[in-house]
């Protein structure tokens, strides 16, 4: 009995290492390729241990007066933030209201809101961009930050799912006590639907995070572009060898706030998922 | 109910802060000037250091050209079109730019992107020799006898080989002089089975040549076969007709393939992923010993883990034919409110005095400008200068322009043609039981594409 426990608890060992090493395998390699030199980037058979560790890579990276890197984080920073927010609070309040009010056309309406995750970016991209130019909105952040204070369609799906969930005795309840429906947005919804929102959250966050076309489209001066923008730079020549040692510095510190992101909300996005799901 | 309020009045200072930052951060966009302030014109070029040192001619140029500003604007390669088509359709298309994206030249022409210069050249009285230009090349931009594009850059079609493998294996460099009769593709041939090492251990294999002539439709043209009917160099690079399943373009093909699967001293594309990784080239992992190559390479040649010399491509089917040349325009795009600023400043781009500083803040971009070629010969560490010059004379006299500068829709075409290739390359297919099929799509394709 006790071996047959042994047994099975090893195997189950055995193939969970054997799964981490293959999923950490790529990790490694962008961490080993950062901290190499040119031209044993380029040896064949590669090598996984650094000949000798690159550190000045990363100055390489922060002090590259053509890459600037510290001014694309920033501008990354400040547009992922932002989306953040204008995402989680204008679904939030949209979400609300398609689980909470049973007027007529509601479901029409709701439909028709699902419908527009159907249409990919390419088809909306030229009308948007005329739009936002006629704005005057060009190499602004603006068309980037803007729609996101509109809902996107998705989250509210999501956020409404999850209000759907929470029982009418808890509205109810806050009727009788006379809060009124902000009152019980605000003191009830919200703070029962943290994983939700930090689904929301982490979801919005990586969206803006990767976002290439739109930046390209929107951004023109250099001081304006974002992290995306200026890594596929490094590989846009089709005349040169990529300075792929760097690009993989440029990829460990893009990693960061989204790892970071996601050990402070793992706990509840995991349970927000989870709860999604199921109901 | 308090409570209440107090949230509500929270959330309408917030949205009325963000909106307040937003508006800020929308200043500072357009401001249209006045008539009498400079003309701004906008450059519109690739992302990376190799295209955008532009930039840094531009103060010498502002300053000896005060009413005009130029602007650069830039994409990632792949989003370059994208870009350049949401601009264009915004009314806010840029002056200058080239086919440093997907598309080609034809496809911008025949879309109507471009401006006829021929009126702007002729009252300047623009001479090609007054830039060191030579008049085959600006025939390249030429549509019924008008110019839509003024070369600027000059690459051609090489062989690098690996001094190193050479040495190793005692065989003698292969020439640098076009004028060597006896250099051919079957001296090539014996030449590159004394390099290559097959065997199990992947690490220990290498192969002698890899063929990278052109793209895909070019390789016949090199064998002596034609796969267009000669109307498209003149009707904007719309083919009546194609040859790619004729008995001539089957053996230049077979010729090719051959190099892979019957000689056996050209990778199969499987070893070529292996040891080029996310690099592409597998000549830069030292595992290849001539490559028949675009002559941008040379310019990361001091990267390479080997040293490297430089050779004439060998001859072929047609002796006229061997090296394929990649001259690279600017243009002035249709809806550029400045076109003669426009044409200014490509004209400041071709003087000898910026062509020769182009090629340092490049990193080494061939000039189209003869009296700028010297300094470029020189740049190349470790290659001696007179076999690059060499190389590169051979190559303009015995070159043709690329397809894929002329022909129409050429990146759909070409993309048809590497997918159908794979088989082929993998060894899976033969030439001869491919080709009619590929042919067939082909005209489908062209005959849907140039209605």
């Amino acid at each position: 009995m006790m071996n047959r426990q042994l047994i099975s608890r090893g195997l189950a060992f055995l193939i969970l290492i054997v799964c981490t090493a293959a999923m950490i395998s790529p990790i490694f390699f962008m961490i080993s390729t950062s901290l190499k030199t040119k031209s044993e980037m380029l040896l064949f058979p590669p090598t996984w241990i650094p000949q000798s560790f690159q550190w000045d890579n990363f100055k390489e990276l922060f002090t590259n007066e053509e890459i600037k890197f510290g001014v694309l984080y920033q501008n990354s920073i400040i547009i992922a933030v932002l989306t953040v927010i204008g995402t989680v609070f204008s679904s939030a309040v949209v979400a609300y209201g398609f689980s909470r009010y049973r007027g007529k056309g509601r479901n029409l309406l709701f439909m028709l809101m699902i419908s527009t995750m159907m249409l990919p970016y390419p088809a909306i991209m030229i009308p948007q961009f005329l739009l936002f130019s006629d704005m005057n909105w060009m190499d602004t952040f603006l068309p980037l930050i803007v729609p996101a204070f509109f809902g996107s369609a998705y989250q509210i799906f999501l956020l409404r799912q999850f209000f759907n969930t929470l029982p009418n005795e808890l509205y109810d309840s806050g009727k009788i006590d006379g809060a009124s429906e902000l009152r019980m947005f605000s003191s009830i919804a919200l703070p029962l639907s943290g994983p939700a929102l930090a689904t929301v959250a982490i979801f919005s966050f990586v969206w803006s995070w990767n976002d290439l076309l739109g930046p390209v489209l929107y951004l023109n001066s250099q001081e304006k572009f974002t992290l995306p923008i200026g890594m596929a730079a490094m590989i846009s020549s089709k005349f040169r060898i990529a300075p792929w040692n760097l690009l993989m510095c440029a990829a460990i510190m893009a990693v960061i706030p989204v790892v970071a992101l996601f050990a402070v909300a793992q706990k509840r996005f995991t349970e927000g998922i989870v709860l999604t799901g199921i109901k | 109910m308090k409570n209440g309020r107090k949230l509500w009045f929270v959330m309408l200072a917030t949205s009325m802060l963000l909106t307040l930052f937003l508006s800020a951060c929308g200043k500072g966009g357009t401001s249209e000037g006045s008539s009498s302030d400079p003309v701004t014109i906008t450059y519109y070029t690739i992302d990376s250091p190799d295209r955008t040192f532009v930039e840094k001619l531009i103060p010498d140029f502002e300053s000896k050209h005060p009413n005009i500003k130029v602007k650069v604007d830039k994409a990632p390669y792949e989003q370059f079109d994208s870009k350049l088509q949401a601009n264009i359709a915004a009314k806010k298309s840029p002056d200058i730019t080239s086919h440093f994206g997907y598309g080609g030249f034809m496809e911008y022409y025949n879309k109507g992107l471009l401006t006829d210069l021929t009126d702007i050249m002729k009252a300047d009285n623009f001479k090609a020799s007054d830039y060191g230009i030579q008049d085959e090349l600006m025939n390249i931009y030429k549509v019924d006898g008008k110019t839509y594009g003024i070369p600027s850059n000059n690459y051609v079609t090489l062989m690098l080989y690996n001094k190193d493998m050479f040495d190793k294996a005692g065989v003698s460099y292969p020439p640098s002089d076009y004028e060597d009769k006896s250099w051919t593709f079957d001296k090539m041939i014996e030449m590159a089975k004394k390099l290559t090492v097959v065997s199990d251990d992947i690490t220990k294999t290498q192969y002698g040549v890899d063929f990278g002539w052109g793209e895909l439709d070019m390789r016949p043209a090199y064998f002596g076969a034609k796969v267009y009917s000669d109307d498209a160099w003149t009707n904007g690079g719309k083919p009546s007709e194609t040859y790619f399943g004729s008995p001539e373009a089957i053996a230049a093909y077979q010729k090719w393939i051959g190099l892979i699967w019957d000689q056996k001293v050209a990778p199969p594309p499987a070893f070529s992923k292996a040891v080029a990784g996310q690099f592409g080239d597998p000549f830069l992992s030292g595992k290849i010993g001539m490559s028949v190559v675009g002559s941008w390479s040379l310019a990361s040649q001091k990267d390479f883990n080997f040293k490297v010399g430089v050779a004439a491509v060998p001859i072929g089917g047609n002796p006229d034919v061997r090296s394929v040349l990649y001259v690279d325009p600017l243009f002035v795009l249709k809806d550029s409110k400045h076109p003669k600023e426009a044409y200014e400043f490509i004209k400041y781009m071709l003087t000898t005095e910026v062509q020769e500083k182009s090629i340092e803040l490049s990193g080494g971009t061939p000039p189209v400008n003869d009296n700028a070629k010297e300094k470029y010969y020189n740049s190349f560490e470790g290659v001696d200068p007179q076999v690059i010059k060499q190389v590169y004379e051979g190559a303009n006299k015995y070159g043709v322009e690329s397809y894929n500068h002329l022909i129409s829709n050429y990146s759909q075409l070409n993309e048809l043609l590497i997918n159908e290739f794979q088989s082929v390359q993998n060894g899976d297919q033969k030439v001869e039981a491919a080709l009619p099929g590929i042919q067939e799509k082909i005209t489908k394709l062209l005959e849907r594409l140039n209605k």
